[in-house]
């Protein structure tokens, strides 16, 4: 796909010097458009509580999951509220999803400290069989039980039960939806061959240097140095590459300073001082041949709450010298070439994944499109801004590729909606794990993945 | 040997350096001279892996050539990546080897590429370094661009060394045509910035707007002053259509920029030359720049005011005062700011004052400019 065309002249360059080899110009970037202004927080205030964005996702969200209701248990169910409910009436309820679970870390285990007591260490799922899910609205709560997968669903999620009221005051439920896939754009995608490059997870300023060549070589062939000439005409045609976060390991969130003495750390340099300063120069060579987009991931140095607002360009003087380098926020929504595109660096996934039972990341990836909010588990156990107008993690309307960094491994699939919508879903694997970052091909929507290797001291391949 | 380093220190295209090196290699074989030669291939194919087809590009020594070349499905390319005379264990030295050239010529690290990209054009930023990336057309064209662009980048339009980049120029010549689809997107671009820069009461204030806070109105009128004469005159003369968008744009620009904020800023273009003569006005860089960064701490204690005015100043005199006095003047910059002696007097003794007295620069500057238009 991305250079079968390349093959022809494969090994023009086994060949003694040729006259003036040419140049290809990069093809350039139709139409690009930053849809990410909800993501961009203007003046923050964090003397909210949290309980409005939990109101306004419901709010929002009400009459698309009331609407799907209706379209999949039949026009005369009735909708209620929980204070309307009466025992033993089929009807539908939509709420908020809340998952009482035993592991989850509270911050009143953290001052069981205090008492000496150990705190609990952090677990990769916290999910227990004895979890239990409740259902919120605006006023009331109640217990859900019967046809619900316990273990699958996770706290924050806005969805539609249909059931009834038992004696003892739960619901038996008999059926559940989400608001499914939102509403398609139109496509104006590329008549021709048009690549966006993903990767994540560069993970500079990490002890070992394994990934650096690999880095290094992904930079090349992306800005048309490494490769025949067939495999640099193709490359030309890769118009945007993503950095979807952690561009720094997570070697550089040391934080001596805190623990150590101050005589001790005093003339020591944080280590993503080195890390950013790699970055730079990475970024420069790649912003002088093709635009770049930089998502600030879970380890960079930015804010922690989601959404993560665009790294500072004071941090990158090399490279934000070029019109080339934007610097976008986390869940970062834009318009390429009349193809959008959505992603996060993949806190959000991850989060879910530490909650649920759902172990694959497409899986999960695929299951928050359906779910129609990008991170439901935000302010619950992940750090979330507090907003109160309006929750702009919400679904509005479907992208065509919708991507999220940091996975362990690569997975892709292209997603049909009864609507007619069309979304490639990919999973973004960690560069400095696995050596392999995505293309993803505007035209046909495919991707493929790209893997870089050099030899290592036992000489395997 | 790698390719990349050949092509950086011959000056060639890095598909001129693979043949040299492929070329190289044969020849030396065919001598049979006895040295051994060890060689590295890069080899590129698709490969089926895991259920799908994946995209491998790797680095393999000889040996291993032909087993990974089995390997791959297709095979997109292969070419000769490095020569050595030992044996290499891994590939650590090539990446040191890339690195290090790399590092060298950070600024130009496209131009041996296979790919030019008509719109990586530096844009002009107050207090990043602006790598120069010459342009002869679409001068006219930026200058109204630029000036719709919106106020919040006082770049200090400090003017490269001009003979430096004359080949640069050369090599861009082709790209005058796509300039213009640059100038649209460097307007968007900066447009965007814009919101960011000039909504700076309500955001956490950029670097830019920092500096506009510090600067007092003294600094501005001495600015407004002389500046407004040189500004026309240096718009004709600006080749760079980099350096052109920043006089403009420096016009509505946040007139924060203070002499010596712009004497920082045009060191740290300064710090970006190649030139050797620079190589002293660095080192100024480096000192200035803390010192800079003690003046800014300074100044809001002493100036709160000031935003508004800001705006009109022009930015650009300053940096050209600070470059003239440097080394090798470059001809176009002096014959521009003939005029302009008086005020490079006072930039070479504001430098001059920055490197002894850091503390004292903001009153020398002061003094500086009543000395000017008193």
């Amino acid at each position: 796909m991305f250079s079968e065309q390349a093959a022809l002249t494969a090994q023009g360059l086994l060949a003694p010097p040729s006259a003036e080899p040419p140049t290809f110009p990069r093809v350039p970037v139709s139409g690009y458009s930053d849809c990410s202004q909800p993501f961009q927080l203007g003046e923050r205030s964090f003397s909210r509580q949290y309980a409005h964005i939990y109101a306004v996702r419901l709010a929002g969200m009400r009459p698309g999951l009331e609407r799907r209701a209706r379209s999949q248990w039949g026009n005369d169910i009735v909708v209620r509220k929980l204070s309307e409910l009466q025992a033993g009436e089929m009807c539908c309820v939509v709420g908020t999803l809340f998952k009482a679970m035993q592991l989850q870390p509270s911050i009143l285990q953290e001052i069981s400290e205090e008492h000496n007591l150990v705190p609990q260490p952090p677990l990769p799922k916290y999910i227990q069989p004895s979890d239990e899910l409740i259902l919120e609205d605006e006023l009331q709560r109640i217990k859900l039980e019967g046809a619900i997968d316990v273990q699958r669903l996770v706290t924050g999620t806005i969805l539609a039960v249909y059931g009834s009221e038992q004696d003892d005051g739960r619901f038996l439920v008999e059926d559940h939806c989400f608001t499914d896939l939102p509403p398609p754009l139109p496509w104006n995608g590329p008549s021709s061959d048009r690549f966006v490059l993903l990767a994540s997870g560069l993970g500079l300023g990490s002890v070992s240097g394994e990934a650096l060549l690999s880095t290094q070589l992904l930079v090349d062939v992306v800005t048309g140095q490494l490769g025949a000439e067939g495999e640099q005409s193709c490359a030309a045609h890769i118009t945007r590459v993503i950095l979807a976060g952690n561009l720094l390991s997570q070697n550089t969130q040391s934080r001596d300073t805190i623990n150590k003495a101050k005589y001790l750390t005093k003339k020591t340099q944080a280590a993503s001082v080195e890390a950013v300063k790699m970055l730079d120069e990475i970024l420069l060579q790649l912003c002088t041949s093709v635009p770049v987009d930089l998502m600030p991931g879970e380890f960079d140095p930015t804010n922690y709450t989601l959404p993560q607002q665009p790294l500072h360009r004071c941090m990158l003087p090399l490279a934000s010298a070029y019109a080339t380098l934007h610097l976008v926020t986390n869940p970062y929504q834009a318009n390429l070439d009349g193809v959008r595109f959505l992603g996060t660096s993949g806190q959000n996934i991850s989060d879910i994944f530490k909650y649920s039972s759902m172990d694959d990341y497409l899986e999960i990836l695929e299951w928050t499109l359906l779910a129609g909010h990008i991170s439901p588990t935000a302010p619950d156990t992940l750090g979330c801004y507090p907003f109160y107008k309006s929750d702009p993690f919400i679904l509005t309307e479907c992208p065509h590729v919708y991507f999220c960094g940091n996975a362990p491994r690569f997975q892709s699939k292209l997603l049909q909606g009864k609507e007619g919508q069309q979304v490639l879903l990919v999973t973004v694997p960690d560069f400095s794990a696995t050596q392999t970052a995505c293309l993803v091909n505007l035209c046909n929507l495919t991707c493929q993945p790209i893997t870089f290797s050099s030899f290592g001291a036992d000489s395997e391949d | 040997v790698t390719y990349k380093w050949l092509s950086y220190t011959l000056g060639v295209h890095v598909n001129q350096a693979k043949q040299m090196l492929y070329d190289y290699v044969e020849r030396k074989r065919k001598e049979n001279s006895g040295a051994q030669l060890h060689v590295t291939y890069l080899v590129a194919g698709n490969l089926l892996q895991n259920g799908h087809v994946c995209h491998k590009v790797a680095v393999v020594r000889e040996d291993k050539l032909e087993a990974t070349k089995s390997k791959l499905s297709t095979i997109a390319s292969v070419h000769v990546y490095s020569i050595q005379k030992a044996l290499l264990k891994d590939s650590s030295p090539l990446y040191n080897t890339d690195y290090d050239i790399v590092k060298t010529n950070l600024q130009h690290c496209s131009k041996f590429s296979a790919i030019r990209c008509a719109a990586a054009v530096p844009r002009t930023r107050p207090d990043a370094p602006r790598a120069p990336v010459p342009a002869q057309s679409a001068q006219a064209q930026r200058d109204p661009d630029a000036a719709s662009v919106l106020n919040g980048h006082g770049p200090p339009a400090a003017k490269p060394p001009q003979q430096q980049h004359k080949g640069i120029m050369g090599m861009f010549a082709a790209k005058a045509a796509a300039k213009p689809q640059n100038t649209p997107k460097d307007a968007k671009a900066e447009a965007k910035e814009a919101p960011g820069v000039s909504a700076a009461s309500s955001k956490p204030p950029t670097k830019n707007n920092i500096m506009d806070n510090f600067f007092g109105k003294a600094a501005m009128n001495k600015l407004k002053a002389n500046s407004v004469p040189e500004q026309p005159k240096e718009e004709k003369e600006a080749v760079k259509p980099s350096v052109a968008v920043a006089e403009p744009e420096s016009s509505p620009n946040t007139a924060a920029e203070k002499p010596g904020k712009k004497t920082e800023s045009a060191r740290i273009q300064l710090r970006d030359k190649k030139s050797k003569t620079k190589r002293a006005d660095r080192s100024d860089d480096e000192e200035g720049d803390p010192g800079s960064v003690k003046k800014k701490r300074k100044r809001i204690k002493q100036l709160e005011s000031d935003s508004s005015d800001e705006e009109d100043v022009p930015v650009s005199p300053t940096p050209e005062e600070e470059t003239a006095p440097s080394p090798p003047p470059v001809p176009a910059l002096k014959t521009e700011l003939e005029p302009a002696s008086t005020e490079v007097s006072a930039g070479g003794r504001k430098r001059k004052r920055k490197r002894v007295l850091k503390s004292k620069m903001f009153i020398d500057e002061e003094e500086g400019c009543m000395g000017k238009t008193g």
